[in-house]
């Protein structure tokens, strides 16, 4: 900004930004490397001009004024490219002479994002820090009233059930009537949830694959994983490995064309079909994936013409009702694959997600249901659908589960919750807090990209700059000069410590309630909360 | 192994845990026993019937030692705590936790035990004759100050053998085991971390993390005969020595130290991906089909093709602001460039190359947008002083000439429009003849700019210049339509260029009495006009404010410009009105004028001596042949001045009333066409793009300097937007080393060398002049 330029109404002063940039002039190299890291161009070289008086003392010499101009890191001001926070420049720097710091106040940015009349779209999750889930806590501690168990040392079996699992007697009558009985998986019960090749970049997308087979071939965990909706790599689809996957059906119908043609050489089926109804950072409104991440390959994968915006729609076209959109959808599905692979739908947390519930009960193709919560993430998604809209997952689950256990079918249709877990790191504690209150199994994103990659977003708007393919660390982009920054081995081993760590942890949580053999699903006696009305109404214990 | 001694040779003082039928408690059997001890007791039977504890925590013994034989049913616990020197022999099974956290009693049972044998147990001995149940020899340790423990079992062990153990030294014989094809039951050693395991025959695995199988060496064995005689001696089974010898059917466990548990074998997933993963996949991994693009692991600071962003020299790619804002397109920085490089005659000259008139219009006629639009006067810095350079190119000496194309092309009208489009036509090797209906050429210049304003000298020599460019012409040509639309067949081309001399006038009551501008300033030009001592000039633009300045001279006293809005006239022209003393009043409307003055809407009147109407002129089109389109009383014409007649151009006021400067450039900007269209070339764009302001660097200026002495200074501190100056800013700003000057000859170029830049930008944030641009990289994909 220059004063004598005029002003406009988004003229800001770094003052007025999100993200400052601290510079230590003593401290700077001037080695150029921040502002050649710098994903968004929010620092510069600058010039700055120093006046230097020089008084007279005792008037012997006349007043002299000079000038003098030295070189500094510069912060820009323009909206377009306000730092990020993402602190890339202090990764590199030398002499940690730069780090961005967050504004003490409610920066002036957020109100000129909109320019050109274009909300504000970004990556990332909801920005509001903290979850429920973190409130609950495990309050049934066995010592004495049930076998204690060693999470250390122990044996558990910490796996679930995907699929519909019918009561004996019906199963026979099926197998009787049709010679069919539907397919269930034995599986971890925490997915690693749907982010597609293409959200992601092809270095992660291939580690948390490739993480996901070690886990299966090397250490005996099930772990499964959701494509998202971005179609599958052909040499995936036939692969072994495909068994690890769950294939994502979203409203934008990428990439299925390659999935069909797969089908003939398919060396073994897929784990599941996930069809997307809704996502919980974006509830309502379809994927986005923009075009400066889809570029050839991407295209390639997806059936699309390079370098174009492309969303999906909110809804899956022709369909016209709850019943049609549930029961053609897993029929369709059901029937490519001979009805060996199990079909759920997975839908954004809402008020009205009992009603998709209750059909699924009457539908014995429906293998279960994936509710994904209020806090999940995405990689592009406008501000105010993450921010403002969506459904908190606990309540949503507990009521799904109650509603099941009405019907007596608690142990038919499992429920998958996803949206948030481990937002605040607390991976297993929240997974676990949502199998007691009745999901069979856990779905998580965000957090693998954390954990898995080193990504630097933020509920308090670190970064965030997934939907414009500038990762800094090449999670979500598709540019190789910065998806190289990431290494698949590096991206697969940390998928295993994760996965280890979460087993070990989610011991922790169970040993002391006695179970070893079967998951607490619904185990809702060992949870308590601080908080009386959030205890009413999730039927757990208020504790204080 | 401390044997007690006998002292009493005496029968056992029997001790019945049921005398009488009626079974005592096991705190009350407790409190006999160790009665019976502080009385001097040392061998005792027990007939246990399910007591608690039998047999620990006999300290009272001492070195003695206690003997207790147990015959009945002992409960749980059998020698739990027990102490060094207690001996416990019981004839039959025992019940769980045999020698719990037992601290030295040697405990022998003839049949089997049940769970938890040597549960905690950290010094003693255990001797089972039979199997024992789950989780024996759990939680075991071995104290350095003590021997450590040993658990001996003829049979196997039940599941979770050894879990936790710390120390101490288990032997599992293997004989008539109660599971013959797993003598250590499921899931032995979980959780190992001390201590050894002599077991004889088959086992289902243990806990690979925590134990490993060692070679049982010289020294074990010894150790394993010497005590295997002991136990079988123990429990009455010494018959079974030779078939329990047999060296190979003994193995030996072990716990993993740290340092082992560690490094356990498991595949890196290095070559996870090498063995597993691509070798399912294929070459390339996951889409190693679909994409060539090398996807190794780079560094966050990377040079080459990697850089997300590459430097590039822009040299001149884009116009100064000077010469983007000049009507004309004087390249001004260019100009003052040469002079900082010494190359003062060059730069006077160049002037030329643009307009007929740069010594009038630059240094005294011009508004000067250059300087308005200077980078310099956009931060409170005093533009650049094109006046200086303006003036000086009174001096400059003609170009040499092309020879004539064959090319004709006829311009009506002899003002600044028309001739700067001759002298341009000419200098590119075309023949233009000029055709003006008034006696002399130059239009405005020679008629009506008033002499306050421009030494007349300068625009005569000028004006000389042009006539040797232009020999043809034809003064006192007025033309009708034929006239013109004969030109239009004779010549290749026809420009209309006659300006617009008639006069607008006011539809008041005395209209007649006033005088127009131009007739007043053309009188006043002429020495013929004459003037009252007080004027009203209705109109206060910048001809009237010429109009003032004439009429001072002339001698009026009281000089009003009136007008009905906030007056347009701006710069010299104004402020020389206001120094003579003119007073602007508006919005005012002119009602009437009397002969004594003007009378305004409001009934107030100014009076006056002379009224002179200066609001503007309208070209006469009466010359204008058929097919050339008017509105509103001015020549229609596109972008590039062409009329609705394609072989007709129309420049100058009589396409809109304009600057000087704004009819040279459409002049020059048709030559151009013309020329262009001629040679069959795509008409070049008529200027470059002007630099974006933000890219030049204020910062290495003084802000502090408001004039300009001379040409020198001028040159000195002029921004140089857009053009190298050669300073070698980005050579020593470059923190890589990447950027090198080639002397190029006669010239020179600056190289970036990509194996060493990084793409930080530096170069194009230090430019001054804004020349190096940080661009994105091709993609790569």
């Amino acid at each position: 900004m220059q004063p004598e330029r005029p002003i406009t109404p988004s003229t800001l002063s770094v003052k007025d930004l999100r993200w400052q940039i601290q510079w230590d002039k003593e401290a700077c190299t001037l080695c150029g490397k921040c502002t050649a890291v710098c994903p968004v161009n929010a620092i510069e070289l600058g010039v700055f001009r120093k006046r230097l008086l020089e008084p007279p003392v005792g008037f012997q010499e006349p007043p002299a004024t000079v000038y003098r101009s030295y070189y500094g890191i510069r912060q820009k001001t323009d909206p377009a490219y306000a730092c990020v926070g993402c602190a890339m420049c202090n990764l590199v720097c030398p002499n940690n002479a730069i780090a961005p710091a967050r504004a003490d106040e409610a920066d002036k940015l957020r109100f000129q994002l909109d320019r050109g009349g274009q909300p504000r779209r970004r990556g990332g999750r909801r920005n509001a820090p903290g979850v429920l889930l973190d409130r609950i806590k495990f309050v049934r501690i066995s010592m004495l009233t049930d076998p204690a168990l060693d999470a250390g040392r122990h044996e558990f079996e910490l796996r679930t059930l995907l699929g519909r699992v019918l009561p004996p007697e019906e199963n026979l009558k099926h197998l009787r009537a049709q010679g069919w009985v539907p397919p269930v998986r034995e599986i971890y019960p925490l997915i690693i949830g749907g982010m597609s090749f293409g959200a992601l970049s092809p270095t992660m997308w291939e580690g948390l694959q490739m993480g996901v087979a070690y886990l299966n071939e090397e250490l005996g965990m099930p772990v499964r994983m959701c494509t998202g909706e971005g179609g599958c790599p052909p040499r995936l689809l036939r692969s072994r490995f495909l068994k690890y996957v769950i294939l994502q059906i979203a409203s934008g119908y990428f990439g299925w064309d390659e999935i069909l043609h797969a089908l003939p050489e398919m060396k073994e089926d897929p784990c599941a079909i996930e069809i997307k109804y809704g996502q919980g950072a974006k509830p309502g409104d379809g994927g986005l994936l923009m075009w400066y991440k889809v570029n050839r390959l991407i295209a390639a994968i997806r059936g699309v013409p390079p370098g174009v915006n492309l969303p999906s729609p909110p809804t899956h076209q022709t369909k016209y009702s709850i019943e049609e959109s549930v029961a053609k959808m897993i029929q369709s599905m059901s029937m490519a694959w001979g009805f060996r692979v199990p079909v759920y739908p997975k839908i954004s947390g809402t008020s009205t997600a009992l009603a998709v519930l209750n059909n699924l009960t009457r539908n014995p193709y429906a293998a279960g249901l994936a509710i994904d919560g209020e806090d999940g993430g995405t990689g592009a998604a406008y501000n105010v659908s993450m921010n403002h809209m969506g459904h908190p997952i606990a309540s949503n689950i507990r009521d799904g589960y109650l509603t099941l256990v009405k019907l007596g079918m608690q142990n038919q249709l499992p429920l998958f919750a996803g949206g948030g877990i481990g937002k605040s790191g607390n991976l297993a504690a929240n997974a676990a807090a949502l199998i007691m209150l009745g999901a069979s199994g856990v779905q998580t994103g965000k957090y693998m990209m954390q954990a898995a990659a080193g990504c630097l977003g933020s509920e308090t708007d670190r970064c965030n700059i997934c939907n414009i393919g500038l990762c800094p660390k090449g999670i979500t982009a598709q540019d190789p000069r910065l998806y190289r920054r990431l290494n698949v081995d590096d991206v697969a081993q940390r998928v295993v410590d994760v996965f280890l760590s979460f087993d070990t942890e989610l011991k922790k949580i169970v040993a002391p309630l006695g179970r070893s053999t079967s998951l607490p699903i619904g185990m809702s006696d060992a949870l308590g909360v601080d908080d009386y009305h959030t205890a009413e109404r999730l039927g757990i214990k208020y504790v204080v | 192994m401390n044997e007690p001694r006998q002292r009493h040779v005496s029968p056992p003082l029997v001790i019945s845990g049921r005398p009488a039928g009626e079974r005592v408690s096991s705190r009350v059997l407790e409190e006999q026993i160790q009665a019976a001890l502080a009385a001097g007791h040392r061998r005792l039977q027990i007939e246990a019937y399910g007591q608690h504890g039998i047999g620990g925590r006999l300290w009272r013994a001492d070195a003695e030692g206690v003997s207790l034989r147990i015959t009945g049913h002992p409960g749980q616990r059998v020698g739990a705590m027990g102490f060094p020197a207690t001996r416990i022999e019981v004839f039959g099974p025992a019940s769980d936790d045999v020698g719990w956290l037992n601290a030295g009693a040697e405990i022998t049972v003839h049949g089997h035990a049940g769970n938890g044998v040597a549960n905690g147990m950290a010094q003693g001995w255990i001797y089972v004759g039979g199997n024992i149940g789950a989780r024996g020899m759990t939680m075991t340790k071995h104290n350095p100050r003590f021997d450590p423990p040993e658990l001996w079992v003829l049979g196997s062990a039940g599941d979770y053998f050894g879990e936790f153990m710390a120390g101490g030294v288990a032997v599992i014989c293997g004989h008539a085991a109660q599971a013959p094809d797993n003598v250590l039951g499921y899931r032995p050693l979980v959780g190992m971390v001390g201590g050894r395991v002599f077991f004889r025959g088959p086992h289902a695995g243990f806990s690979q993390t925590d134990a490993r199988l060692a070679p049982i060496g010289d020294s074990d064995w010894e150790w394993l005969s010497v005590r295997l005689t002991a136990f079988l001696k123990k429990i009455s089974r010494t018959e079974l020595l030779k078939p329990l010898s047999e060296r190979r059917d003994w193995q030996l466990l072990v716990a993993r130290r740290p340092n082992e548990k560690a490094g356990r074998a498991v595949r890196a997933v290095a070559a996870f991906h090498r063995e597993v993963w691509d070798a399912e996949l294929g070459r390339g991994g996951l889409i190693g089909d679909l994409s060539p693009v090398d996807r190794g692991v780079i560094p966050l600071i990377v040079t080459g093709d990697l850089r997300r962003f590459i430097p590039v020299w822009e040299n001149q790619k884009y116009a100064a602001p000077c010469e983007a804002s000049c009507p004309t397109g004087i390249p001004v920085q260019r100009r003052w460039q040469l002079i900082r490089e010494g190359r003062v005659e060059e730069a006077v000259d160049l002037a030329l190359a643009y307009t007929p008139f740069p010594a009038a219009v630059c240094g005294y006629l011009c508004p000067n947008l250059c300087m308005a639009s200077c980078t310099r006067a956009g931060a409170a810095m005093a533009p650049v002083d094109t006046t200086q350079i303006g003036q000086a190119s009174i001096r400059a000496k003609l170009p040499e000439l092309p020879p004539v194309s064959g090319k004709r092309i006829a311009v009506i009208g002899g003002g600044p429009a028309g001739l700067s489009v001759a002298w341009q036509l000419r200098l590119r090797g075309h023949e233009a003849v000029v055709y003006e209906r008034a006696g002399r050429l130059g239009g405005k210049f020679t008629r009506v700019i008033p002499d306050s304003r421009i030494p007349r000298e300068v625009i005569e020599t000028e004006l000389g210049r042009v006539k040797e460019i232009v020999p043809h012409v034809y003064l006192q040509q007025p033309l009708g339509p034929e006239e013109t639309a004969r030109l239009r067949e004779d010549f290749d081309y026809l420009v209309l260029a006659t300006g617009a001399q008639r006069p607008r006038t006011l539809p008041v009551p005395g209209i007649e009495r006033a005088v127009s501008a131009l007739d007043f300033l053309e009188a006043a030009k002429a020495g013929t006009a004459a003037c009252g001592r007080r004027v009203v000039i209705i109109g206060a633009g910048n001809v009237g404010c010429d109009v003032a300045t004439e009429a001072h001279r002339l001698g009026a006293e009281s000089i009003t410009l009136i007008d009905v809005q906030t007056p347009a006239s701006f710069g010299k022209e104004r402020r020389a009105a206001e120094a003579v003393g003119a007073t602007f009043r508006w919005p005012v409307t002119t009602a009437a004028i009397t002969a004594t003055g003007v009378r305004l809407a409001d009934g107030e009147e100014i009076p006056a001596d002379t009224v002179i109407v200066s609001i503007g002129e309208a070209p006469d089109l009466s010359f204008l042949p058929e097919g050339i389109a008017v509105e509103r009383g001015f020549v229609t014409v596109n972008a590039e001045y062409r009329t609705s007649d394609p072989k007709v151009f129309a420049i100058g006021d009589l396409v809109k009333p304009g600057l000087l400067t704004e009819a040279i450039g459409a002049g020059r900007r048709v030559a151009q066409l013309i020329c262009d269209e001629s040679d069959g070339r795509t008409p070049a764009p008529f200027r470059r793009q002007m630099i974006e302001k933000r890219r030049v660097t204020l910062e290495y200026f003084d802000p502090r300097i408001v004039a300009f002495g001379d040409l020198a200074q001028c040159g000195s501190q002029c921004l140089s937007c857009g053009a190298c100056r050669d300073c070698g800013v980005c050579v020593a700003v470059c923190p890589q080393g990447a950027i090198r000057r080639h002397d190029l000859s006669g010239t020179y170029e600056y190289v970036v060398d990509a194996r060493l830049c990084i793409g930080c930008g530096f170069c194009a944030g230090a430019c001054p002049c804004g020349v190096w641009n940080l661009e994105e990289n091709f993609p790569l994909e």
